[in-house]
This record gives structure tokens, sequence and C-alpha cells, in this order.
């Protein structure tokens, strides 16, 4: 017995290299060999599911792209899931970057929709691109857009886009949806443009940020949240439309896995070294 | 074939697997990637940033098409003179004839304009304080503009949100409860007037268990965050190891073990021989 607690000890003084191979097999095989596996919405991303679901046809959705190429993972099926929502509802998508990787990203969430859904550009969406300026950006489109915004990314005036006929300032548009990956981000249109004009706005964000972003949700500040991979999953069942992340959810259930069986082993050896090194110290 | 798209797979292979190496150790490979990384972000933005912002919010401000502005005074003559004189320089950033976009000259934006040349003498050491009033007028306007967020959004609102509202399920009343009992031992926690023993060291005490709780999550939230990104590390190597990309993951991570097997072998001797010395 002893020399198995031995074992055990020694193995929680394991070099960390091995427990990062370990951690990158969970990942590896399930995405090599995929599984399915059961996704259950939860109500956070119900409550955008449903959210999205009560505008009326033909309403004026503003998306921000609030991420870049390190945070496409978790972000980027969030984006596609809301395009797809929001096209399908017949919505009119206006498209807005706080971050300057956020162009790629609209350009290739925004080319894929096009595609699916046969849109027409300046009709269904505009792509309005980036401004640098963070938290002024936001208060930019929320006082006067069109001093921020005198083209969009293909180099049209703004004038000159019938969709953006009577389009003035935030109060124009009837949902705002975020989808961020840090700052500048969620927390800036809640603070500078959806709280002061009480505009409905709704959240996609890395699961990094999510205790950051709850308490708005819980105070109704933002309408339900999308939390990382797991919620971009979720929402793709809700829209019934399973793309990229409900194909990695299996990858990301094994890892957890992984990650916790190692910090209930670490804690047990931790706890088995102290009980040792105390019994050494008393038979001393 | 090796295309200019296969070449740019095998490079972001090539800076992906750099990046997981410093799992192994920090070696060059890392580095090499990470200076890459900080060289093209910084150009990236800066070229973003003067193409989206500068050149057509700035310039195009202060010197509009001529064919939206009416040129007849003389001044308006030497204004556009000294555009023209840039011009000679920088065609591609002042066009002839002006900036399409706005539709007359703001001359307000002179302002901006000189706080950002303030900005950039910080690079010339004699003249370098002036940077400060720019700097200045940045966290002055920043501050300003933050509190008004913060107080009506993170404050005032969520005030509002911890009251429990006793109409609810009892599952909603309890929640607020716990909220308000949460908030209250959190705050309790940071008050340092007086000594946090007794009544208020064993509520501040409950306090750390809501942090800890609170750390826990956000803890496990980064877990999965970083997860997440790992896959998408992952799926990248996975389909650039397939043979329209000349299997460009399994190429690169061989020469890549090598090539630092051979690193830490020379690394190794080289201390070897220190200690021997």
């Amino acid at each position: 017995m002893k020399q198995f607690l031995n074992i055990i000890i020694k193995l929680g003084s394991i070099d960390r290299r091995y427990i990062f191979i370990l951690v990158g097999l969970s990942v590896l095989i399930p995405l090599i060999r995929p599984i399915d596996i059961p996704i259950r919405a939860t109500s956070q991303s119900q409550d955008v599911f449903n959210a999205l679901d009560a505008l009326t046809p033909n309403s004026k959705v503003l998306v921000s792209f609030e991420y870049g190429p390190s945070t496409k993972p978790e972000i980027h099926p969030m984006s596609m899931g809301i395009l797809r929502k929001l096209f399908s509802d017949g919505h009119k998508v206006y498209a807005t970057a706080l971050w300057p990787d956020g162009i790629f990203m609209s350009v290739e969430a925004l080319n894929q929709t096009e595609e699916e859904f046969s849109l027409e550009y300046g009709v269904d969406y505009v792509n309005l691109g980036f401004r640098p300026g963070n938290e002024a950006v936001v208060k930019g489109v929320a006082a006067d857009i069109r001093t921020l915004y005198t083209s969009d990314t293909r180099g049209n005036h703004i004038d000159d886009i019938s969709m953006m006929d009577g389009i003035n300032n935030i109060n124009d548009f009837d949902f705002v949806f975020s989808l961020s990956a840090g700052y500048p981000g969620t927390k800036e249109w809640v603070q500078y443009a959806c709280d002061p004009h009480d505009i409905p706005m709704s959240t996609g964000c890395t699961s990094i940020q999510v205790t950051e972003v709850l308490p708005y949700v819980e105070a109704g500040q933002v309408k339900g949240i999308l939390a990382g991979m797991p919620g971009a999953a979720e929402f793709e069942k809700l829209v019934n439309i399973p793309g990229e992340a409900t194909g990695m959810m299996a990858a990301q259930s094994f890892a957890h896995l992984v990650i916790v069986a190692f910090i209930i082993f670490g804690n047990i050896t931790y706890f088995l070294k102290r009980r040792s090194d105390k019994k050494n110290l008393g038979e001393k | 074939m090796f295309t200019i798209e296969v070449f740019g797979t095998w490079f972001a292979v090539f800076l992906t697997l750099a990046i997981f190496s410093y799992l192994y150790d920090d070696n060059p490979f890392y580095k090499a990637a990470e200076y890459i990384f900080v060289g093209v972000s910084a150009g990236y933005w800066t070229v973003t940033f003067f193409w989206t912002q500068v050149q057509p919010n700035l310039f195009g401000r202060l010197w509009p098409s001529l064919e939206t502005v009416n040129a007849d005074s003389i001044f308006i003559k030497i204004w556009y003179g000294i555009y023209n004189i840039f011009g000679i320089f920088l065609t591609g950033i002042f066009p002839k004839g002006g900036i399409v976009g706005h539709p007359e000259i703001r001359f307000i934006y002179i302002i901006p304009l000189i706080l950002g040349i303030f900005m950039l003498l910080r690079l010339v050491p004699s003249v370098g304080w002036l940077a400060r009033w720019a700097l200045a007028y940045i966290v002055g306007m920043a501050a300003g503009l933050r509190f008004y967020g913060f107080l009506n959004s993170d404050i005032m609102n969520q005030i509002k949100a911890t009251v429990v509202d006793f109409s609810g399920s009892w599952v909603s009343i309890l929640n607020g409860v716990i909220i308000i009992i949460g908030t209250l031992t959190g705050l309790l926690y940071f008050f340092f007037s007086r000594e946090q023993t007794g009544v208020l060291g064993k509520l501040s005490k409950v306090g750390i268990y809501f942090l800890m709780i609170s750390f826990g999550a956000s803890f496990g939230f980064a877990v999965m965050g970083r997860i997440s990104l790992l896959i998408g590390r992952f799926n990248d190597l996975i389909e650039f190891s397939s043979s329209s990309h000349n299997y460009a993951t399994f190429w690169l991570l061989a020469i890549m073990i090598i090539v630092l097997g051979a690193w830490a072998f020379q690394k190794k001797s080289e201390s070897g021989e220190e200690v021997t010395n």
C-alpha cells in the first residue's frame, strides 16, 4: 500500500509536458474520429434565440464583429449561426467592426451567407467595416453614424447605399448583436449605446468574457448570451443548422474531462504528499 | 504544385507549430514566431488605422474634393496649395483635386491633426514633452466617457438588478437573495476602514467564498476558451496535413522535431562544457 501511495505521490510531480501531450491527444482524437454528443441549449442561449425570433421581419440589426483570427474558433461559428438566423428571418444586417481584423471575419461570414441565401449587397446587408477609437466608435454610432462612417468596406459612399437611408444613429436600429472577444466589445456596446438609448442587444462572446458579461444578462441589459464554443453549438442546435461548433464539441468535452481528472488527481497527490511529509516530520 | 496558397498554408502551419514548440521549451522557432507576430500586428494595425481613419476622416475632412468645395476665396486656394505640395510627394494619400467623401472643409479637425503630430514628437527628445498634451486630452476624454458609461450601466443598473422581486417564483426569489448576499458580503471584504474582526470578519469571509466561486467560474471559462482555441489550431493542422497542401503538417512537424532535437542536444553539451570549465 505504501509503495502504491509513493507511486501516486511521484506521479503528482510528473513533468508538465506529459500533461500537455495528454490534453493534446484528448482534443486531437475526437477531431480525427468524430463522435456525436448530445447538445442541450441553456436558458441563456435560448434567450438569444427568443430575442432574435421576436424581431418583426425586415428589422434593422447591427452586427458588430469584435474578434480576429486568434478567437475565430470560438466566435466565428456563432457569427454564422446568427447571420443565418437573421437572413432566414428576412432582416437587414448592418455589419461593423471594432477590431481591425474584424473586417476579415465579417467579410468571410457575409460572403458565405450571401451565397447560401442569394443576398444582394446594399439591399440585404451592408458592411461598414472598421473604425479605430474603441468606445469612441460605439459612442459615435450611438450619436451620428454618418460622421463616423462615410463609406463602406467596398468604397461605396454611405449616401449611395439604399439600405442606409434613414440610418443616422443607434435609435434607427431595432437590435444590436455583439460578437465579442474582448475590449472593445460587448461591454462598450452596453455602456455607450444600448443602455443609454434603450436598444435591445444580445451577445456571443468568448468563454473568458462570460463572467464579465453575465451580470448584464442577469440585469436584463443584455438579452441572453452565447458563451464560447458550447454557446455556438447550442445556437446551431436551436436554429437547426449543425455547423462547425457542433462538430468540435466532442473534442471540447473530452479535453474538459481530462483536465478535471488532472485537477482531482493533482489535489489527491497534494494531500497525500502533505500527509506523508507530516508523518516523516513526526518520525524524526 | 507549390502555389502561393500552398505557401501560405505552409507558413501558417510553421507558425502554429513554432508557437506550440514553446510547450517543450523556449526555443528559436518560438522566438521567431513571436517576433513575426508582433511585427506583422504592429504593421497591420498602423496601415489599417491610417487608411480607415487618418486618410479619409482627417485629411478627407480638411481637404475634401474640390468638386464639392467652393474654391473661389484666396484663403481656400492657399489651403489647397499646401495640399498640392503634399500631393507631389504622396500622391496616394493626397490625390489630385482633394479627397472624395466629405462635402465641406472642417477646419476644427486641425486640432486633432496638431495633437496627432504632438504624439509623434515623442520620438524627438527635445520637444517630446508636447506629447503630454495629446496624452492629457486622451486621458481626460476617456475618463469622462468611461465615467458616464460605468455610472449608468455598471453602477445604477447593477444596483437595480440586486433588488429582490418577491412577486416571482421561489427560485428567482432565492436567486435574488443569493445575489444580494454575495454583493454585500463581497463589497464588505473590500472595506478596509475597520479591522475585519467580529461580525465584519465573518461577513467578509462569506464574501471571500463568493469571490472564490466567481474566480473558479472565471478559471473554468478560461480553460474552456483556451481549449476552443486549441481545437481551432488542431482543425487547421489536420486540414493542412492533406495531399492538397503537400502534407504541410507532417513535413514541418518532422523537420521541427529534428531541428529542436539537435538544438536541445547542442544546448545540453554547451551547458555541460560550462560546468566542466
